[in-house]
Protein backbone atom coordinates (compact mmCIF):
# COMPACT_ATOMS: atom_id res chain seq x y z
CA UNK A 1 0.00 0.00 0.00
CA UNK A 2 1.27 3.46 -1.20
CA UNK A 3 2.06 5.69 1.73
CA UNK A 4 0.96 9.26 1.58
CA UNK A 5 2.99 12.20 1.80
CA UNK A 6 0.86 14.62 4.27
CA UNK A 7 -1.02 13.72 7.78
CA UNK A 8 -4.40 13.57 7.12
CA UNK A 9 -6.73 16.93 7.66
CA UNK A 10 -5.60 20.51 6.65
CA UNK A 11 -1.75 20.64 7.16
CA UNK A 12 -1.94 23.80 8.73
CA UNK A 13 -3.62 21.91 11.95
CA UNK A 14 -0.21 19.60 12.15
CA UNK A 15 2.42 22.55 12.75
CA UNK A 16 -0.95 23.70 15.38
CA UNK A 17 -0.48 19.90 16.86
CA UNK A 18 3.36 20.25 17.33
CA UNK A 19 3.39 23.48 18.57
CA UNK A 20 0.93 22.37 21.06
CA UNK A 21 3.03 19.01 22.00
CA UNK A 22 5.69 20.69 22.63
CA UNK A 23 3.76 23.09 24.97
CA UNK A 24 3.26 19.91 26.78
CA UNK A 25 6.22 18.17 26.61
CA UNK A 26 7.87 21.29 28.22
CA UNK A 27 5.09 20.79 31.24
CA UNK A 28 5.82 17.50 31.44
CA UNK A 29 9.65 17.61 31.87
CA UNK A 30 8.71 20.87 34.35
CA UNK A 31 7.24 18.52 36.44
CA UNK A 32 9.17 15.50 36.17
CA UNK A 33 12.18 18.10 37.25
CA UNK A 34 10.62 19.78 39.90
CA UNK A 35 9.22 16.91 41.73
CA UNK A 36 12.97 15.77 41.15
CA UNK A 37 13.13 18.09 43.91
CA UNK A 38 10.62 17.69 46.03
CA UNK A 39 9.65 14.06 45.94
CA UNK A 40 8.11 13.35 49.40
CA UNK A 41 5.68 16.51 48.66
CA UNK A 42 4.85 15.01 45.05
CA UNK A 43 4.63 11.47 46.49
CA UNK A 44 2.15 12.77 49.64
CA UNK A 45 -0.02 15.28 47.68
CA UNK A 46 -0.56 12.71 44.69
CA UNK A 47 -1.96 10.33 47.10
CA UNK A 48 -4.74 12.84 47.78
CA UNK A 49 -5.87 12.36 43.73
CA UNK A 50 -8.83 10.92 42.72
CA UNK A 51 -7.07 7.93 40.86
CA UNK A 52 -10.70 6.69 40.01
CA UNK A 53 -12.36 9.52 38.31
CA UNK A 54 -8.51 9.26 36.20
CA UNK A 55 -9.62 6.12 35.06
CA UNK A 56 -12.60 6.70 34.02
CA UNK A 57 -11.32 10.09 32.01
CA UNK A 58 -8.36 8.23 30.49
CA UNK A 59 -11.67 5.34 29.35
CA UNK A 60 -13.61 8.78 28.26
CA UNK A 61 -11.33 9.86 25.77
CA UNK A 62 -9.65 6.93 24.64
CA UNK A 63 -13.34 5.99 23.64
CA UNK A 64 -14.38 9.40 22.07
CA UNK A 65 -11.15 8.99 19.98
CA UNK A 66 -12.16 5.55 18.93
CA UNK A 67 -15.71 7.06 17.96
CA UNK A 68 -13.95 9.84 15.56
CA UNK A 69 -12.17 7.23 13.74
CA UNK A 70 -15.14 5.66 13.35
CA UNK A 71 -16.79 9.30 12.11
CA UNK A 72 -13.63 9.59 9.42
CA UNK A 73 -14.59 5.88 8.12
CA UNK A 74 -18.06 6.71 8.34
CA UNK A 75 -17.19 10.00 5.72
CA UNK A 76 -14.61 7.80 3.76
CA UNK A 77 -17.74 5.73 3.10
CA UNK A 78 -19.64 8.80 2.26
CA UNK A 79 -21.61 8.05 4.54
CA UNK A 80 -22.77 11.57 6.30
CA UNK A 81 -25.76 10.58 8.81
CA UNK A 82 -23.30 7.75 10.12
CA UNK A 83 -20.37 10.20 10.79
CA UNK A 84 -22.63 12.80 12.10
CA UNK A 85 -23.57 10.13 14.79
CA UNK A 86 -20.17 9.07 15.82
CA UNK A 87 -18.90 12.41 16.08
CA UNK A 88 -22.31 13.11 18.75
CA UNK A 89 -21.15 10.20 20.56
CA UNK A 90 -17.06 11.51 20.53
CA UNK A 91 -18.96 14.53 22.21
CA UNK A 92 -20.89 12.99 24.76
CA UNK A 93 -17.57 10.71 26.08
CA UNK A 94 -15.81 14.32 25.93
CA UNK A 95 -18.65 15.86 27.92
CA UNK A 96 -18.50 12.67 30.38
CA UNK A 97 -14.74 13.92 30.56
CA UNK A 98 -16.26 17.68 31.33
CA UNK A 99 -18.23 16.72 34.41
CA UNK A 100 -16.01 14.32 36.18
CA UNK A 101 -12.72 16.48 35.79
CA UNK A 102 -14.94 19.54 36.85
CA UNK A 103 -15.97 17.24 39.99
CA UNK A 104 -12.03 16.96 40.56
CA UNK A 105 -11.96 20.67 40.77
CA UNK A 106 -14.82 21.23 43.20
CA UNK A 107 -13.21 18.52 45.43
CA UNK A 108 -10.28 20.12 45.72
CA UNK A 109 -11.59 23.86 45.83
CA UNK A 110 -13.92 22.76 48.43
CA UNK A 111 -10.95 21.70 50.80
CA UNK A 112 -9.40 25.15 49.53
CA UNK A 113 -6.60 23.77 47.75
CA UNK A 114 -5.47 26.75 45.06
CA UNK A 115 -2.48 27.05 43.24
CA UNK A 116 -0.70 28.65 46.28
CA UNK A 117 -1.24 25.61 48.11
CA UNK A 118 2.15 23.67 47.19
CA UNK A 119 4.10 22.92 44.19
CA UNK A 120 2.34 20.06 43.31
CA UNK A 121 -1.18 21.23 43.08
CA UNK A 122 0.15 24.41 41.57
CA UNK A 123 1.73 21.72 38.39
CA UNK A 124 -1.36 19.29 38.91
CA UNK A 125 -4.00 22.19 38.75
CA UNK A 126 -2.56 24.42 35.67
CA UNK A 127 -1.42 21.26 34.00
CA UNK A 128 -4.71 19.98 34.37
CA UNK A 129 -6.76 22.63 33.62
CA UNK A 130 -4.77 23.62 30.59
CA UNK A 131 -5.60 20.12 29.16
CA UNK A 132 -9.66 20.88 30.01
CA UNK A 133 -9.27 24.16 28.10
CA UNK A 134 -7.88 21.95 24.92
CA UNK A 135 -10.56 19.52 24.92
CA UNK A 136 -12.94 22.00 25.47
CA UNK A 137 -11.84 23.62 22.46
CA UNK A 138 -11.32 20.02 20.64
CA UNK A 139 -15.36 19.58 21.44
CA UNK A 140 -16.21 23.39 19.84
CA UNK A 141 -14.41 21.74 16.69
CA UNK A 142 -16.26 18.51 16.54
CA UNK A 143 -19.41 20.42 17.21
CA UNK A 144 -18.90 22.45 14.21
CA UNK A 145 -17.04 18.98 12.11
CA UNK A 146 -21.09 17.30 13.31
CA UNK A 147 -22.74 20.26 12.37
CA UNK A 148 -21.43 20.43 8.64
CA UNK A 149 -21.75 16.65 8.38
CA UNK A 150 -25.11 16.82 9.35
CA UNK A 151 -26.01 19.02 6.20
CA UNK A 152 -24.25 16.90 3.90
CA UNK A 153 -20.99 19.09 3.88
CA UNK A 154 -18.71 16.60 3.60
CA UNK A 155 -18.92 13.35 1.12
CA UNK A 156 -15.71 10.85 0.23
CA UNK A 157 -14.14 12.95 -2.20
CA UNK A 158 -14.13 16.02 0.20
CA UNK A 159 -13.90 15.46 4.30
CA UNK A 160 -10.72 17.75 4.78
CA UNK A 161 -12.24 18.82 7.55
CA UNK A 162 -13.49 15.95 9.55
CA UNK A 163 -9.90 14.70 9.03
CA UNK A 164 -8.56 17.89 10.73
CA UNK A 165 -10.97 18.12 13.75
CA UNK A 166 -9.88 14.32 13.97
CA UNK A 167 -6.39 14.78 14.26
CA UNK A 168 -6.61 18.17 16.41
CA UNK A 169 -8.92 15.49 19.31
CA UNK A 170 -6.74 12.80 19.25
CA UNK A 171 -3.79 15.25 20.04
CA UNK A 172 -5.91 16.50 22.88
CA UNK A 173 -6.04 11.96 23.97
CA UNK A 174 -2.77 11.89 23.11
CA UNK A 175 -1.38 14.42 25.93
CA UNK A 176 -3.56 12.54 28.47
CA UNK A 177 -1.78 9.12 27.88
CA UNK A 178 1.28 10.87 28.98
CA UNK A 179 -0.55 13.12 32.03
CA UNK A 180 -2.42 10.21 33.48
CA UNK A 181 -0.03 7.92 34.37
CA UNK A 182 2.76 11.21 34.92
CA UNK A 183 0.41 13.10 37.37
CA UNK A 184 -1.82 10.00 39.19
CA UNK A 185 0.26 6.87 38.99
CA UNK A 186 4.07 7.43 38.85
CA UNK A 187 5.75 7.61 41.93
CA UNK B 1 -14.93 -3.70 2.41
CA UNK B 2 -12.43 -1.07 2.46
CA UNK B 3 -13.95 0.20 5.41
CA UNK B 4 -14.18 -2.92 7.93
CA UNK B 5 -10.95 -3.13 6.84
CA UNK B 6 -10.07 0.30 8.19
CA UNK B 7 -12.36 -0.28 11.25
CA UNK B 8 -11.21 -3.66 12.86
CA UNK B 9 -7.09 -3.07 13.82
CA UNK B 10 -8.70 0.33 15.06
CA UNK B 11 -11.31 -1.68 17.49
CA UNK B 12 -7.98 -4.05 18.33
CA UNK B 13 -5.86 -0.67 18.88
CA UNK B 14 -8.64 0.56 21.09
CA UNK B 15 -9.24 -2.55 23.38
CA UNK B 16 -5.49 -2.73 23.42
CA UNK B 17 -5.58 0.95 24.74
CA UNK B 18 -8.11 -0.15 27.44
CA UNK B 19 -6.38 -3.05 28.58
CA UNK B 20 -2.92 -0.71 28.92
CA UNK B 21 -4.83 1.89 30.87
CA UNK B 22 -6.97 -0.30 33.17
CA UNK B 23 -3.22 -2.00 33.63
CA UNK B 24 -2.14 1.27 34.59
CA UNK B 25 -5.10 2.37 36.91
CA UNK B 26 -4.64 -0.80 39.03
CA UNK B 27 -1.12 -0.12 39.60
CA UNK B 28 -1.33 3.44 40.69
CA UNK B 29 -4.49 1.86 42.87
CA UNK B 30 -2.40 -0.69 44.83
CA UNK B 31 0.26 1.98 45.69
CA UNK B 32 3.27 0.19 43.85
CA UNK B 33 6.36 2.62 43.89
CA UNK B 34 10.11 2.63 42.79
CA UNK B 35 11.74 3.98 39.45
CA UNK B 36 11.37 0.57 38.08
CA UNK B 37 7.52 0.78 38.57
CA UNK B 38 7.49 4.16 37.10
CA UNK B 39 9.76 3.52 33.98
CA UNK B 40 7.20 0.48 33.22
CA UNK B 41 3.89 2.60 34.03
CA UNK B 42 5.88 5.48 31.27
CA UNK B 43 7.04 2.68 28.86
CA UNK B 44 2.70 1.65 29.07
CA UNK B 45 1.89 5.62 28.21
CA UNK B 46 4.46 5.61 25.48
CA UNK B 47 2.84 2.75 23.45
CA UNK B 48 -0.39 4.03 24.46
CA UNK B 49 0.89 7.42 22.66
CA UNK B 50 2.49 5.29 19.55
CA UNK B 51 -0.64 3.49 19.02
CA UNK B 52 -2.63 6.57 18.96
CA UNK B 53 -0.35 8.12 16.43
CA UNK B 54 0.05 4.77 14.34
CA UNK B 55 -3.61 3.72 14.01
CA UNK B 56 -5.75 7.10 15.48
CA UNK B 57 -3.81 10.20 13.58
CA UNK B 58 -3.17 7.75 10.95
CA UNK B 59 0.38 8.71 10.70
CA UNK B 60 1.37 4.85 10.04
CA UNK B 61 -0.24 5.49 6.44
CA UNK B 62 2.29 9.31 6.25
CA UNK B 63 5.69 8.66 4.85
CA UNK B 64 8.89 10.92 5.37
CA UNK B 65 8.83 13.63 8.16
CA UNK B 66 5.05 13.74 9.50
CA UNK B 67 5.52 9.89 10.06
CA UNK B 68 7.68 10.58 12.71
CA UNK B 69 6.41 13.59 14.62
CA UNK B 70 4.54 12.01 17.04
CA UNK B 71 7.20 9.00 17.93
CA UNK B 72 9.88 12.25 17.92
CA UNK B 73 7.64 13.44 20.60
CA UNK B 74 7.12 10.92 22.88
CA UNK B 75 11.12 9.57 22.65
CA UNK B 76 11.46 13.40 23.84
CA UNK B 77 9.07 13.38 26.21
CA UNK B 78 10.80 9.70 27.60
CA UNK B 79 13.54 10.79 27.76
CA UNK B 80 13.40 13.95 29.96
CA UNK B 81 10.54 12.39 32.03
CA UNK B 82 13.02 8.72 32.51
CA UNK B 83 16.14 11.51 33.32
CA UNK B 84 13.65 13.36 35.95
CA UNK B 85 12.97 10.16 37.45
CA UNK B 86 16.08 8.65 37.72
CA UNK B 87 17.76 11.25 39.78
CA UNK B 88 17.67 10.91 43.45
CA UNK B 89 16.78 7.06 42.22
Amino acid sequence: MEKNKWPPGDLVIWFFIMAELLVFGVFFAAYAFTRANNIELFNEFQLTLDRNAALINTVALITSSYFVVRAVAAIRDDNSKRCFHWLLAALFMGLVFLVVKGYEYHHHFSLGINLNTNTFYMFYLSLTFFHFLHVILGMIILLAVALKARTGGYSAAEHTGVETGASYWHMVDLVWMILFPLVYVMR
Amino acid sequence: MEDKKFIRPCTIIYLLLLALTVTTWFIGTKGFSGMQISLMVLGFALIKGQLIGDYFMGLKQVAGFWRWTVTLWLILVGCLVSYAFSLNA
